[in-house]
């Protein structure tokens, strides 16, 4: 075996060393505290003391409930030290939702069987229920509980598990992403070479990404740690009522680089008002990263127009592509130019599944070419390679790929092979640049988060007039519009009136919001047997949707009720669109 | 700070957020009747403590259905 790959306890070991670089943590005034890599090491050294003193043991799994604070830091970093592994989890959503949160918390630790459960003090409170049921060993503790002690960090080889990430879908079916020492260095090694500092700039970053999610934590915080470099944290919650927060920290720590989902570009061209942008300059601005949900070309242009006139430079907005499973990023489109966006004919592409460029049809941004050490395959359904410009499904191999998911080894089997991840995204080649256009999984993904639809369908089941198990949700990115809109299709009981559709599809919305927190954009309630199932009687999510949009989703006899339901379904998608319209 | 004072205050910043444009009462639900998603409840969360200058429980917070609730969250975090 190898021992010159280094792990996290090496680069924290390493990073301890410098004074000048760290982390800048923002409070709700836009206030920093200042932590560079020397103390943030010693502090987690403190940590790990205090955590051994209480029994945790190599390889135990510690459950992390904190908002982003030093006390994330100092917990996640000192866990990392006593050779333990960290589970980054979701903080409670603002103003209630509290059973879905508990419920969900507890599926995600009882997925990973931690011996600790760390939580924020405020938070640790209300975890009761969710940490009685796996019921933790050594305790679900705050951080100023643990017992002063010193400690000795553990010596780990790059094979050791270094910490679970949840990955996508997590709400219903949590699934644990298990990363190693090896592939979380190798992700940040190769995120740094891509953008070396030089003689003009050293590189800083700046994040409102939450720390329980890789984008912020291996792509922010890690990345500055491999570096050392200095990168400015705002509160995820603090962005997303306030944008103008993120702009005003690049410009004030003159970040060279910064990532968001393509929802977060969108929200700071609705929200962001003139007057909270005085004195801004985006000009230290190199690298706006877009990954995590499609980028849209509209929004990003939205975004540069917008924002041009405070220095904005045209080549930052950068679309990427990566999931969890492989820690963090695949590839990356160029650095040095603007976007690059193509238009395809569109039924070439939705008929044939050939890329063809046309004047008119569906401009796709590229997410550019694979991150050192990564390898693309598009392959079709019986797992053959498919030519550049033919849409198939997405496979990846590279350094950084997970071990897989903990304790899951048939969710495992299902998407690596031979070294390979099913990513489950489909997508072509064009010019050796990757193209996404849609996934073959059923996941939605809104703002930036993936959620799974049975929670969204199962939020309908008891509404009055839906025939119970007959509802689909599913997520798209229309023509048009900026980010992701959710269609839920419900089914009405037998012997309802069409007239009442209306009614049940308000009470189907007011439903998923009261369960999910999610808007529902549109929602179409269909007479019963309308949805296209499996032989097995399965629903089928994405023709569901093909048919929606095809205008072919019919009824399945009587030919009156049929061009009844079918100009139905019409106006009320009419309708849903100009309130979708009306609310941006 | 009254109730009325403090419901008043509220109300605009609701306005000002573009989350609920009419009048409020005590009575008016955060999730069925002002429809607020996740998003728009975090903001109203976000700029209520911003506002008063107060920090919110989460877990009272998490005990909030109604404006009414909200406001008497608000005058107990200001005693304190």
């Amino acid at each position: 075996m190898r021992t010159d790959q280094p792990t996290l306890i090496d680069l924290l070991r390493r990073a301890g060393a410098f004074h000048e670089v760290g982390l800048r943590l923002l409070d709700r005034s836009e206030r920093a505290s200042w932590f560079p890599w020397s103390e943030v090491s010693r502090r987690a050294e403190d940590t790990c003391g205090r955590l051994q003193r209480l029994g945790l043991e190599p390889g135990d799994r510690v459950g992390l409930v904190f908002p982003t604070s030093i006390d994330f830091i100092d917990t996640f970093f000192g866990v990392i030290l006593a050779g333990a592994v960290p589970v980054p989890l979701y903080p409670p959503v603002r103003l209630g939702r509290l059973e879905e949160y508990l419920s969900r918390t507890s599926r995600m630790l009882s997925a990973v069987s931690p011996r600790m459960v760390l939580a924020d003090e405020r938070v640790r409170r209300l975890l009761g229920t969710a940490v009685r049921d796996v019921a933790p060993e050594l305790g679900c503790l705050a951080p100023r509980e643990l017992p002063a002690s010193d400690g000795r960090p553990v010596a780990r080889a790059a094979n050791d598990l270094a910490l679970i990430q949840f990955s996508s879908g997590t709400t219903v079916d949590p699934k644990p992403v298990a990363l190693s020492h090896r592939a979380v260095v190798a992700q940040a090694v190769a995120l740094n070479a891509h953008w070396p500092d030089s003689c003009d700039h050293v590189h800083s970053g700046v994040s409102w990404l939450p720390l329980y999610h890789d984008m912020g934590l291996i792509g922010c915080v890690i990345t500055a740690l491999e570096r050392p470099g200095s990168m400015t944290l705002i509160p995820p919650e603090l962005f997303l009522a306030r944008p103008a927060v993120w702009l005003r920290a690049i410009s004030r720590y003159s970040a060279t680089v910064s990532v968001a989902p393509n929802f977060g570009y969108g929200l700071c061209v609705e929200k962001i008002r003139e007057e909270e942008l005085d004195g801004v300059d985006l000009s230290s601005w190199r690298i706006g990263l877009n990954g995590a949900e499609p980028a849209v070309p509209r929004v990003m242009r939205r975004f540069q127009r917008r924002f041009e006139q405070w220095g904005l430079r045209p080549e930052t907005l950068t679309p990427v592509y990566g999931l969890s499973e492989a820690a963090l990023a695949v590839t990356f489109s160029g650095l040095d130019g603007p976007f690059v966006s193509r238009t395809f004919d569109r039924e070439a592409l939705s008929r044939r599944g050939q890329a063809v460029e046309s004047f008119d049809g569906l401009e796709i941004a590229s997410v550019g070419e694979p991150i050192d050490g990564f390898q693309l395959r598009i392959l079709d359904a019986r797992k053959r390679d498919l030519p550049a410009r033919q849409v198939g499904r997405l496979w990846i191999r590279g350094p950084s790929l997970m071990e897989g998911y903990f304790d899951r080894a048939e969710a495992t089997d299902e998407v690596l092979e031979d070294g390979w991840l099913d990513t489950g995204d489909l997508g072509f080649l064009y010019d050796d640049e990757l193209y996404l256009t849609g996934r073959a999984k059923d996941v939605l993904i809104l703002r930036g988060r993936s959620h799974s639809p049975t929670e969204v369908e199962a939020s309908v089941d008891h509404v009055e007039g839906v025939r119970t198990g007959c509802s689909v949700a599913v997520s798209w990115l229309p023509d048009g519009a900026d980010g992701e809109v959710m269609l839920l299709l419900v089914e009405a009981k037998n012997g309802v009136p069409q007239d009442s559709f209306g009614e049940i599809a308000e009470r189907c919305r007011a439903a998923v919001r009261a369960a999910t927190g999610l808007t529902a954009d549109l929602v179409e309630v269909v007479a019963p047997g309308t949805l296209p199932r499996t032989s097995s009687g399965k629903l089928r999510r994405q023709e569901s949707l093909r048919r929606y949009l095809g205008d072919e989703l019919l009824p399945p006899d009587r030919v009156t009720a049929l061009r009844l339901a079918g100009v139905a379904v019409r106006s009320s998608f009419e309708l849903a669109r100009m309130r979708w319209n009306g609310r941006r | 700070m009254t109730d009325s004072e403090i419901l008043t205050a509220i109300a605009e910043v609701a306005r000002d957020h573009g989350l609920w444009e009419g009048p409020l009462d005590r009575d008016l639900r955060l999730i069925e009747d002002l429809e607020l998603d996740s998003l728009k409840a975090l903001t109203l969360a976000v700029e209520v403590e911003n506002r008063f200058r107060v920090c919110l429980d989460p877990e009272i917070e998490a005990t909030v259905v109604t404006v009414g609730d909200l406001v008497d969250m608000v005058r107990r975090e200001l005693a304190h």
